[in-house]
């Protein structure tokens, strides 16, 4: 079998996190937006896991990403629940809509 | 399999020996947050008010962080690293964490007064108040990308929930989404920036990536490089999530708007103690590049002036935004934008001396003075900015508004609370005797020092001086408002106890004249702490 070297998945990686990013600042709707983190987050789990097999970082890449889906659920759940709260005082979650605060 | 068990048994005894023993300020937050939970579980404890038990956790933890820090200073505990490397604890850390936790039992102290947290919810609202000092806690003492991650995230996410704490409010609600879209994509970003200089150096821990870095990065080798590029690109990518907690300029559009739509206390403890993490993270990770080659050198000195250009941007920024405001949280929010850009102005010169090509026993005496300054800014400012969020907190439950114009002759009705307002403003400015005043001169005096090393700290040092006078302006609208304008007829009476809140306002405010005017106590301590971090000694 031909060895596969740490790039393909790098380049997997890195193609996840330019759609993620771009999911980030192209979508309106707030879910939408954290499912672009989401897509981050885990272009980061991809590097870590291929980092693990292909240099000395060894098993403390596997942990890294064991930590990072623990983490993503938690803050998704935040996430959630303020996008819930958001959509029960503006009946919508398109963050646009959000236009009291003048940023 | 044998030599599996003499490892498990050495982890075992480095974690129950030493780790464990050194955490425990963080342990005994942890109690304090199931202990609130399980009361609302007990139908027997029901009546036991949550803040007493967060306030007993958290006295408590102090006390332990002050004993730990007077310990180190003694010499009798040694700085080591724990948890086989993940945490570092020393005397910065401790120093940090004992800042947290004091200034945990304050906000705690505050939210008591004001009432924020209604009775039903005060067990959410103190779980969320001690998981993100815990987080914060962490940051401290992080010594290992993962911790890095985790001690960041674990600040953000309980903040996240605490700015929509407030119920049934548009903006409250809004705050908290803007906050929470905003904060996942910088550390999502963040995370990505760690992974790429984790991969490169094939290491999680701090002090090691300096080393690490200078075997991969050839001598001579310039931006062209792909592996230089990389790691510019990681670390900027890890740069954007600290600078988004710290609210500095091109990251900062969040903070007005999450400071007007959460409760006063909440923006107050978000705008101190969660920038004296970051800053205290942003220290340990610029310090963790020396040790390198001289090209490791060149790329992190790259750094240093380009996080000095970013702490003059977000200093004039953040003035100059601040002039059309008229609600005064949106108005604190820019200031602290600005007041971040002083703040990182020291980072930046500690990092520019660090890795000068030019280094010796002078380069190591200013690098010093701007941890000091760092750490006796963050100080100055855990006073004057609390107090400040303490007053409108307080003027709030009397008036019902936070518009600069409804605080139109308020000093003739409750002069304490704006004589301390006035305090707290004259400090913000910088003037002296005011701790606020002798905080910006170590700064200024140490990033002075650096235009010696490169021309762009004239820059930064020009910034920093033009802003403390356009400072001076908008500040000055609160007083004007409150001691020149009359008090129109028919305006809410303001009255309130003199007794608790009097005293907590006032104990909260004095300290900002105290460290103007007694600074020889206090710098010998932050001397002592800054020349541990940098030299060991």
């Amino acid at each position: 079998m031909q060895a596969i070297g740490p790039s393909p998945f790098l380049f997997i990686g890195a193609v996840l996190f330019v759609c993620g990013v771009i999911c980030m600042t192209t979508k309106r709707n707030g879910i939408g937006i954290l499912m672009g983190v989401e897509l981050v987050l885990n272009a980061a789990n991809l590097n870590f896991i291929t980092f693990s097999r292909f240099t000395p970082l060894g098993l403390d890449g596997q942990v890294f990403s064991l930590f990072v889906i623990v983490l993503a659920a938690a803050e998704a759940a935040v996430a959630l629940a303020i996008a819930l709260n958001f959509y029960n005082n503006h009946l919508t979650i398109d963050v646009d809509r959000g236009d009291e605060l003048h940023g | 399999m044998n030599e599996i068990g003499l490892l498990v048994q050495r982890l075992l005894d480095e974690t129950t020996k030493t780790s464990v023993g050194l955490f425990v300020p963080e342990l005994v937050l942890s109690g304090t947050i199931v202990a609130m939970l399980l009361c609302r579980i007990l139908p027997l404890l029901w009546r036991v008010p949550a803040q007493w038990i967060a306030l007993l956790g958290a006295f408590t933890a102090f006390a332990w962080t002050l004993c730990q820090f007077d310990q180190l200073v003694g010499g009798t505990l040694q700085a080591k690293e724990i948890f086989t490397g993940l945490l570092m604890f020393d005397q910065f850390a401790t120093f940090f964490r004992m800042f947290l936790c004091l200034f945990l039992i304050l906000t705690i102290t505050l939210t008591v007064l004001s009432g924020i947290p209604d009775r039903e919810d005060g067990p959410d609202f103190y779980t969320l108040l001690l998981g993100a000092t815990l987080g914060m806690m962490i940051m401290a003492s992080a010594n290992h990308l993962l911790m890095v991650f985790l001690g960041v995230e674990m600040a953000s996410v309980p903040s996240y929930a605490m700015v929509g704490f407030l119920k049934g409010r548009k903006k409250s609600s809004e705050a908290a989404l803007k906050y929470v879209v905003y904060g996942a994509g910088a550390a999502g970003v963040m995370l990505y920036g760690i992974s790429l200089l984790a991969g490169l150096t094939g290491t999680g821990s701090l002090p090691e990536i300096g080393h690490r870095l200078s075997l991969i990065v050839s001598q001579g080798a310039g931006i062209g490089d792909p592996i230089v590029r990389t790691i510019v690109l990681a670390s900027l990518m890890v740069l954007v999530g600290l600078a988004f907690k710290l609210s500095v300029f091109p990251f900062h559009f969040w903070c007005p708007d999450v400071f007007e739509g959460a409760a006063a206390e909440v923006a107050g403890f978000l705008s101190v103690a969660s920038k004296a993490g970051a800053f205290a993270l942003l220290v340990r990770f610029g310090l963790a590049f020396s040790g390198g080659s001289a090209a490791v050198s060149e790329i992190a000195f790259a750094l240093g002036i380009g996080i000095g250009v970013l702490a003059a941007a977000a200093a004039t920024f953040g003035n100059l935004s601040a002039y059309g405001q008229t609600n005064i949280k949106r108005m604190l929010a820019y200031s602290t934008i600005a007041h971040a850009g002083y703040m990182l102005m020291a980072v930046s010169a500690l990092m520019v001396m660090k890795y000068s090509k030019h280094g010796g026993a002078e380069s190591t005496a200013v690098t010093l003075s701007c941890i000091e300054g760092l750490i006796y800014y963050l100080f100055v400012y855990l006073f004057m900015n609390l107090g400040a969020f303490a007053i409108v907190a307080l003027v709030r439950n009397q008036i019902f508004s936070e518009e600069i114009d409804d605080y139109n002759g308020l000093a003739t009705q409750c002069p304490l609370l704006c004589f301390c307002m006035a305090l707290c403003i004259f400090s913000l400015i910088g003037l002296p005797p005011m701790g606020g005043f002798f905080a910006k001169l170590v700064i200024f005096a140490s990033v002075f020092k650096a235009t010696s090393v490169h021309w762009a700290m004239w820059f930064v040092l020009g910034a920093g001086a033009i802003n403390t006078v356009f400072g001076l302006f908008y500040y000055i609208r609160i007083l004007k408002a409150m001691y020149l304008k009359p008090r129109p007829d028919g305006a809410r009476k303001v009255s309130y106890d003199l007794m608790p809140v009097g005293l907590f306002v006032l104990m909260i405010c004095l300290p900002t004249l105290g460290l103007g005017v007694l600074p020889a106590r206090f710098t010998e301590t932050f001397n002592n702490v800054a020349s541990v971090l940098l030299t060991g000694r």
